[in-house]
């Protein structure tokens, strides 16, 4: 099984998720197939995957809210069920609140159902619309907020009782830059926290910001999973270099192992097969006109998930 | 004193043990509590909703106005009796007053009695007006002109009614019967019949005990359709907002299903409760004759059959709402699920206006789902005997237990599934 796993600090073992070799299938078309992975608490994980790939089946899979045709799925190593459930918070893809209740006894409703004694309810509802800037609008009717606001409160829904795994599917779909900016402090601090944070998303820059660690499914089953930072170094080396005066990168023509992926501005962007040795090219650069830029660049998320799911 | 401290020594272990004991019995329970918290939590949501929302507000309201009018309506057309003046030529007796009044009270009329010194005298205040009629010497009674055989009116049936008790009157004389055995044959009551309701009205008429039947059948009609919306609307409304999502991620579907099923309840007694108190009190402060004798028993059988009905359709309004997301899908689901109720209704009001009780009314009484309809109507009869009643009852009860599994089935599997409606055979797919 791959896995993210937060190391263990004194002895001390992160909850872990374990999703195990789901399978569902709708008819003849195959949402989920044989799909394992694990994330640990204590850090943001990106999970994404191209429309139909299986991530909001998964999601909803947690919360039991489609069958399986088999697979299991544990929390900590106990099968999740309805306790295990309440302690969890869900943003679902199609945000659903009752359009004419109001804001406050919404979230108090959703608190109390989560377990909250009715006086915490009220406390962690005036903390998180303090926290999202929506303190004034406690006694205003959900249908009457914009639709950022009504993700907001959305996601205090999902906040209000201090779950230790957090579900968010599409959370930052439709909201402006400032939004974004919101929900991506909050959801590194519920990480700091210990809380275990696991959200989709088509925006691939905001999750290569907001996330330690993405886990990519395609097509039903797992294709990669890891940290950020380790996935964008993985793979072979890719250099950047600007010579003065040359708009192509004829000047490597005949040279063996290196491939010219983009030339553009100027700044032709190779990729290097291990046996090549950077000074070598650099002395080549050198030697063609003066050099000014030559640097070794990360792959970005998005190549990432290109190559993922070409 | 000396045994004081052992004494306090021992309660403080005992109530220690137990404390520890209770614990150690907690975990399951505590499971079980909290199940119920959530039933309970959704419950509450629904009445807070559902007491706040307009729509009950005007319903109970238009519903209390056309209680009240139903009440005050027939006590001022009594209120207007009319009254009629008869002249009495001879001695007036305490019987012939008696009679005179009581035939009058048949048809509705309250009389004034006038001594007359002479036939002709009579026949003066007839021609005047001044009477109505008048009875020559407890042999005959005189009018200004013959009744027409057509004339139903009450004046003239009421003349009718006193020339025949008058002839039976001379009857009983001429059989030269003892004060005390007419007294025996004019206080002739019908025997009673032992049922549900016993003592109630003859069949060929409607009673008050039938008419109060008929306003229950319709209050109960108003008012299980009005809740089935209710049911209907609000399981849709959760599933079409997607607030389902969010609710089955903390509670369990059939938790959400009993809580919304008892909110919607505990808000159809309350509502019907306050309509049949201020009946009572409205009956009572009017002195209408709706409530009297047994009808009160009636009532009573309204709100079971109320309570009843309620449980067993709402489950199916339940599972039906949880199939739909749109309003266009409303009509094409709740024509055929309403039609039970419509046919069980037209048949009550039908049975009870024909005056007798069908053999086809008797049958619906022991159908659940028409029995919420007929049965009232029934009791209003007076043709159910407790047992009779109670398997009815008991039917119903049975029934609702099936009808709710299967339903929390279908609301189970169709709750989440979004897009176009679902179909019952792909739910049991």
């Amino acid at each position: 099984m791959t896995g993210i796993r937060s190391p263990g600090i004194l002895g001390f073992v992160a909850p872990v998720l374990q999703i195990d070799d789901l399978c569902r299938r709708f008819g003849e078309r195959i949402a989920l197939d044989h799909l394992s992975f694990e994330v640990s608490a204590g850090q943001v994980v990106g999970f994404l995957g191209p429309n139909g790939a299986g991530k909001t089946t998964t999601m909803r899979a947690i919360f039991d809210l489609t069958d399986l045709d088999s697979g299991t799925i544990t929390w900590s190593g106990t099968a999740v069920g309805q306790a295990q459930r309440r302690r969890f918070g869900y943003m679902p893809e199609e945000r659903g609140l009752y359009p004419s209740m109001l804001v406050g006894e919404q979230l108090q409703y959703l608190g109390k159902l989560h377990g909250l004694s009715a006086r915490d309810a009220s406390n962690a509802m005036n903390t998180w619309l303090e926290r999202l800037g929506l303190a004034d609008r406690v006694n205003s009717k959900v249908e009457s907020l914009s639709h950022g606001n009504q993700q907001r409160v959305q996601l205090a829904a999902a906040l209000l009782h201090g779950p230790e795994l957090l579900i968010l599917d599409e959370p930052l779909a439709g909201l402006d830059p400032a939004g974004i900016d919101v929900i991506g402090e909050v959801l590194a601090e519920q990480a700091r926290a210990g809380c275990c944070v696991l959200f989709s998303s088509h925006q691939l820059d905001q999750v290569e910001d907001l996330c330690e660690s993405v886990v990519i499914i395609d097509h039903g089953h797992l294709v990669v999973a890891g940290k950020v930072d380790d996935l964008a170094t993985s793979g072979p080396r890719r250099l950047v270099v600007r010579i003065e005066g040359q708009r192509s990168a004829s000047w490597l023509d005949g040279v063996a192992g290196v491939e010219i992926s983009e030339v553009r501005g100027g700044d032709a962007r190779l990729v290097l097969d291990p046996t090549v040795d950077s000074n070598a090219i650099l002395e080549l650069a050198r030697s063609t006109g003066r050099v000014t830029k030559f640097v070794f660049e990360r792959r970005r998320l998005s190549e990432l998930f290109r190559e993922a799911v070409a | 004193m000396k045994f004081i401290v052992p004494a306090l020594v021992l309660i403080v272990l005992a109530a220690r043990l137990w404390r520890r004991h209770r614990g150690a019995a907690r975990t399951p329970r505590a499971k079980s509590d909290r199940l119920r918290g959530d039933v309970a939590l959704v419950m509450a949501r629904e009445v807070r909703e559902r007491f706040r929302g307009r729509v009950f507000k005007v319903t109970t309201l238009f519903v209390l106005i056309v209680v009240a009018a139903a009440i005050i309506i027939p006590v001022l057309r009594g209120g207007k009796t009319k009254v009629q003046t008869i002249g009495i030529v001879g001695s007036s007796t305490p019987s012939l007053q008696a009679t005179v009044r009581s035939s009058a009270a048949t048809v509705g009329l309250t009389v004034r009695l006038v001594p007359e010194p002479s036939v002709n005298a009579a026949k003066v205040e007839l021609g005047s007006g001044r009477i109505y009629a008048a009875i020559v010497y407890t042999r005959a009674v005189l009018m200004e002109s013959s009744l027409s055989p057509t004339d139903v009116s009450s004046s003239a049936q009421f003349v009718r009614s006193l020339a025949e008790n008058l002839g039976i009157a001379k009857a009983f004389q001429a059989a030269k019967l003892s004060t005390a055995q007419y007294e025996t044959i004019t206080h002739a009551r019908a025997l009673p019949i032992t049922s549900v309701e016993p003592g109630a009205g003859k069949s060929g008429g409607r009673s008050p005990t039938q008419a109060t039947s008929v306003i229950g059948t319709v209050l109960i009609f108003v008012m299980l359709s009005q809740y089935n919306t209710w049911i209907l609307m609000g399981v849709m409304e959760e599933k079409s907002s997607r607030v389902i999502e969010v609710l089955l991620s903390a509670v369990r579907p059939i938790q959400l299903l009993t809580g919304k099923v008892l909110g919607i309840g505990v808000v159809a007694l309350a509502q019907a409760s306050l309509i049949v108190a201020f009946a009572l009190a409205l009956s009572k402060a009017v002195g209408s004759s709706l409530l009297h004798g047994s009808a009160p028993l009636v009532v009573v059988s309204t709100l079971v059959w109320l309570v009843l009905g309620y449980a067993f359709y709402c489950w199916v309004y339940a599972a039906a709402g949880s199939m739909i997301e749109r309003q266009d899908q409303v009509q094409s689901l709740v024509l055929p699920l309403s039609l039970p109720m419509i046919f069980g209704y037209i048949m009550a009001l039908t049975g009870a206006s024909s005056g007798s009780p069908s053999m086809l009314l008797k049958v619906l009484a022991f159908l659940p789902p028409t029995a919420p309809f007929t049965m009232p109507v029934l009791v209003g009869f007076g043709v159910v005997t407790w047992w009779a009643f109670l398997i009815s009852a008991a039917i119903s009860v049975l029934c609702t237990v099936g009808v709710a599994r299967l339903a929390a089935t279908v609301y189970r599997r169709a709750i989440l599934r979004t897009g176009s409606r679902v179909r019952l055979r792909e739910v049991f797919h």
